[in-house]
């Protein structure tokens, strides 16, 4: 077979060559030990000089082309196999995806964390208090007295009497109702001006239900100064309103009544097309309440006020279940 | 009038919260949020109209009440009335109607009284109720004939304010007996209590159909003391609550002269002259000083001084002087002895306030110093904690802050260690809870229905009683951080898992020189069986407890129905919080390689690893990279009594490449030291 003849027949079977394997036999059919192009070189030897010459050119040439499309053909049976592989690696999108184990926080930390974040936002500082306080704290001090019948405005929880011994002298314990003890205990140790929020874990003895808890969440407001108005506490409730709502609130004030402010408000919010919730009691601290902190009442002027944090939450998540907060249940608390 | 839907939300907008309007045949009847401190003037019908008349700007007409007193008759002939204490009873008062006919009331008294919640009985007793409705002031009548005197002979009647004496017995309109003591007011005659002053009448001297002769009482009794009776009794009337909240003595006067001249209208008789009337000391109206400047500084808002005249006027204040020296911006008031719940110039600036409406308040951004506010290092760790164990999958839960009986008994507490509640809502919360965990292991119990792995954490407060040596009890309330892990995969081996979760913790903030000793109990916890007292280990760091971690004991599993092993970490957080840093160092990154030469050592079973690895890093010293136990196995091949610890020893140098002859002068080391002990053996 002369040159000519083996290329187009390389060719031909090169193109025809369906798989790799094959086309390995290819090679060494034409290229391979003692084969048709090889032989041809092998053959060079019986030639003169000036045909050695030329047919060696001529066949080096032909090598190079074969093994040109060889390479060339390997090439593309490559690539098509990969196409195949791909193809049969076809996945089913929209099985479910792999389930990965993440914690959570309590939806209540959610919440407390984004409050107490706006709050600092407009320099308060939050200060806690104690969860099992003295009577004197808890209602006294907050110009709410024995035997008046503004107590029953809180169901309280009493420590059994006997529990006590004292590290106080003849003092009543019982679980906080509300987070307001603390400023009195906040403004015995400092001087205005001032402005804190205290969140913390409070208690009601009330029968439990959809919207009633034995215990709750509560944040308390305070801020102290000179010249303190009620103007400035609609600023600064508006404010946290919006902020955390997220979306323009229209809010009102009417006339309320606690013992430890003076004027009391009650403050409602609606948002855009929705209906008045109430949201909030508070009020401009009270004379009396500056006097049992150790201040003269002639001197500060400030507004205080306490926000329930699981309802801010049930608002938030849509929740409409208090008591999930505290079932320990994690269908619930996974969801946050 | 306004309508009765836009009068309650002017209501609402400017004095109380309406909660509900309700028609009832042809009128309407609202249901009104009055607090406490409105008691003494709105909770009566004047009181509210008066309010109305003032926020509708319409003018208020007290209702007429025309009475003809026959002069023939005296009261005081018939009546009269002795206050052993007067701080007990500030006024007493009495009239006297003689001849009247007891029959139904006339239809329009039975509709408004049953409109407002209240049963008709008879006419007397209905119009003594009627009239309370509308003036706030409770009255009581007695049926004079039945009223005991000293002899049986016609004489003057002797009613007495007095206590009672323990153990005396009343038989009250309500069909119960009641047995009373000193601290109970009664108003009584001649032989016995006639009645629970202030809250019940009694049943000798009701009045009945037969009734001819009536004694009219129009009191006023001290608040305390009738609120701690009504508790003391479990008795509430409409007449105990008003008088709880305080009434104004000085609306006695148009009260007994509007029920007489009804009895008058309604059941005929005579009303004798007069008014047997004990009141000492006259309760005159206040003076208050109010600064308008002060005004305007509170609310933010300034409202015009005539603004603020009238609508003290309107409410009935007095402006007695329009200014007072040294300034034109103060007035003085004078409140009318109605409004108890007025004293000091923030109460009046509260009623200006809210008339002229908190709507006008603006608002203004307060002006203050920038001063950032400090961190709470509290929160900040508490964050922290929070942060990282969510990282590693575990929930946060909250639970009650209370236990009950039968965790207490399950868990061994006793009475000298916990807070007992005086007056829990069931035997489930008699407790304040002494730690974390029986509510964690509630919360795993309830989660096993419907999950295979359980990993939740709790920060909260736990309270203790805490009995020191010869120092008195003290109370304790702690913040505590508890974890816990369990599961079917978790299996037997939870305890290893959870200290790896436990070191990252203690080293994501920055508490270093932690180590676990076995836990021991102390003599004083000898009586809690909490901990598995063999797979539990105490925390310490510094010489100091942080917590504890461990498998909890099997008997607690048992009562409380777990089948699975829950493996538990409770740490004191403010131990945590204290010790925490935000010290990071950066560890360079050797660019010389390491080599892991493997080492195993048999040891006598319950040899405690730590001990192993302090001689191989006391031996190895700084080249000892990491020391990294990776199996530990007794069984087959290995002699009784004893098991194999096997370490990868990771040498590394900072500033060179080790070459194998030191990397084995260091092995050959440690082979060394740890054969000293003449118990191990390094495998070869």
């Amino acid at each position: 077979m002369n040159l000519k003849e083996i290329k187009i027949k390389a060719k031909n079977e090169i193109v025809k060559a369906r798989s790799l394997k094959e086309l390995n036999e290819i090679y060494k059919k034409y290229l391979g030990k003692k084969r048709e192009i090889t032989r041809i070189f092998s053959s060079l030897k019986k030639l003169s000089e000036g045909e050695r010459k030329k047919l060696g050119k001529e066949a080096n040439l032909v090598k190079r082309e074969v093994e040109e499309m060889i390479k060339e053909k390997s090439k593309q049976l490559q690539e098509k196999l990969r196409k195949q592989k791909i193809e049969k690696e076809k996945i089913d999108v929209t099985r479910p995806g792999k389930k990965l184990e993440v914690g959570h926080l309590h939806p209540l930390t959610h919440v407390q964390r984004e409050v107490l974040e706006i709050f600092q936002s407009m320099g308060f500082s939050v200060v806690l208090g104690p969860e099992l306080e003295t009577e004197w704290y808890n209602f006294d001090a907050l110009n709410i007295p024995k035997d008046h019948p503004a107590r029953d405005m809180w169901d309280t929880f009493w420590l059994q009497p006997e529990s006590q011994m004292s590290n106080v002298k003849s003092q009543k314990f019982l679980l906080r109702t509300h987070t307001s003890p603390v400023q009195i205990r906040y403004m015995e140790k400092h001087n205005p001006p001032l402005r804190i929020v205290v969140p913390g874990r409070c208690f009601r003895h009330e029968a439990t239900d959809a919207s009633h808890e034995i215990q709750f969440y509560q944040l308390e407001g305070l801020m102290v100064d000179e010249n303190v108005s009620a103007a400035n506490f609609r600023a600064v409730i508006e404010e946290f309103l919006r902020r955390f709502f997220k979306t323009p609130i229209e809010i009102r004030l009417r006339p309320s009544y606690f013992p430890f402010t003076e004027p009391s408000f009650e403050v409602d919010v609606r948002r855009e097309k929705e209906k008045w919730i109430e949201m909030m009691g508070a009020g401009m601290v009270h004379p009396k309440v500056f006097e049992a902190a150790g201040l003269n009442p002639k001197e500060w002027q400030g507004f205080a006020f306490g926000v329930g944090l699981d309802r801010l939450a049930m608002l938030r998540y849509k929740i409409n279940d208090i008591r999930l907060f505290y079932s320990g249940d994690l269908r619930f608390l996974n969801q946050f | 009038m306004p309508s009765s839907g836009k009068l309650a939300e002017i209501l609402t907008k400017h004095s109380f919260e309406v909660e509900e309007v309700k028609r009832v045949g042809k009128d309407w009847v609202l249901d009104i949020d009055v607090l406490p401190n409105r008691a003494c003037d709105c909770f009566s019908h004047i009181g509210i109209a008066r309010e109305v008349a003032v926020l509708t700007s319409s003018k208020f007409q007290i209702p007429n009440s025309k009475l003809k007193e026959n002069k023939n008759l005296k009261a005081k002939d018939f009546v009269g009335v002795e206050i052993k204490n007067k701080e007990d009873c500030s006024r007493y008062t009495a009239k006297v109607v003689l001849g009247v006919k007891v029959k139904s009331s006339p239809k329009w008294i039975q509709e408004r009284l049953k409109a407002c919640g209240l049963q008709p009985i008879n006419n007397i007793v209905d119009i003594t109720n009627y009239v309370m409705l509308e003036t706030g002031q409770p009255i009581h009548a007695f049926d004079f004939d039945k009223i005991k005197s000293e002899n049986s002979k016609f004489q003057k009647k002797k009613i007495i304010v007095r206590r009672a004496k323990k153990g005396e017995k009343i038989a009250a309109l309500d069909d119960k007996t009641y047995t009373l003591d000193e601290d109970i007011l009664v108003i009584a005659d001649a032989r016995e209590p006639i009645a629970i002053a202030g809250i019940k009448g009694g049943e000798s001297t009701g009045i009945d159909s037969e009734t001819k002769n009536i004694v009219i009482e129009a009191a006023n009794f001290n608040p305390r003391v009738i609120r701690k009776t009504s508790r003391k009794l479990k008795l509430r009337t409409d007449a105990s609550w008003r008088f709880e909240n305080g009434v104004d003595p000085n609306l006695i006067d148009f009260t007994q002269k509007r029920v007489c001249s009804l009895i008058q209208e309604i059941a005929g008789g005579k009303v004798a002259q007069g008014m047997v009337d004990f009141y000492p000391k006259k309760v005159r109206p206040k003076k208050i000083k109010l600064d308008l400047k002060y005004v305007e500084r509170l609310l933010g808002v300034r409202i015009p001084k005539e603004k603020i005249i009238k609508i003290l006027k309107n409410l009935g204040f007095k402006v007695a002087r329009q200014s007072i020296k040294p300034s034109t911006h103060h007035l003085l008031i004078e409140v009318p002895t109605r409004r108890l719940d007025i004293s000091i110039q923030e109460d009046l600036i509260e009623e200006i306030g809210r008339i002229a409406g908190f709507q006008n308040i603006p608002s203004i951004f307060p002006q203050a110093s920038l001063i950032p506010p400090e961190r709470n290092e509290e929160i900040f760790w508490q964050r922290n904690c929070q942060d990282i164990l969510k990282e590693q999958g575990f929930t946060e839960v909250y639970n009650y802050s209370f236990i009950g009986e039968k965790e207490k008994e399950i868990f061994g507490w006793q009475d000298t260690e916990v807070l007992e509640l005086a007056n829990p809502i069931s035997s489930f919360n008699k407790y304040l809870r002494p730690s974390l965990i029986p509510n964690l292991l509630r919360d795993v119990k309830e989660n096993l229905k419907f999950f295979d792995e359980i990993k939740i954490f709790e920060i909260g407060k736990i309270f203790r009683k805490c009995q020191m040596s010869n120092v008195k009890c003290q109370i304790l309330e702690k913040k505590m951080l508890g974890g816990v892990l369990t599961g079917k995969r978790i299996g037997d081996e939870g305890f290893y898992e959870l200290k790896g979760i436990v070191d990252l913790l203690l080293n994501k903030l920055g508490i270093s020189n932690v180590w676990y000793d076995d836990y021991q109990q102390t003599p004083e916890e000898s009586h809690l069986e909490i901990w598995h007292p063999r797979k539990s280990a105490e925390i310490k760091t510094d010489g100091q407890e942080l917590g504890f971690l461990g498998e909890i004991h099997p008997k607690i599993l048992e009562e409380l129905e777990i089948v699975e092993k829950v493996f538990v970490f409770d740490f004191n957080f403010e131990k945590l919080k204290k010790l925490a840093s935000e010290e990071h160092e950066y560890q360079p990154i050797s660019i010389h390689p390491a080599a892991v030469r493997d080492l195993a050592v048999l040891v006598p079973l319950r040899t405690k690893t730590v001990e192993v690895l302090n001689v191989i890093n006391a031996a190895g010293g700084k080249l000892v990279r990491d020391v990294d136990l990776f199996d530990v196995y007794s069984g087959e091949g290995i002699p009784e009594g004893k098991e194999n610890l096997a370490f990868h020893i990771i040498y590394q140098a900072e500033d060179r490449t080790l070459t194998s002859k030191e990397i084995d002068e260091v092995h050959q080391r440690i082979i060394k030291a740890l054969e000293e002990n003449p118990e191990w053996e390094v495998r070869k």
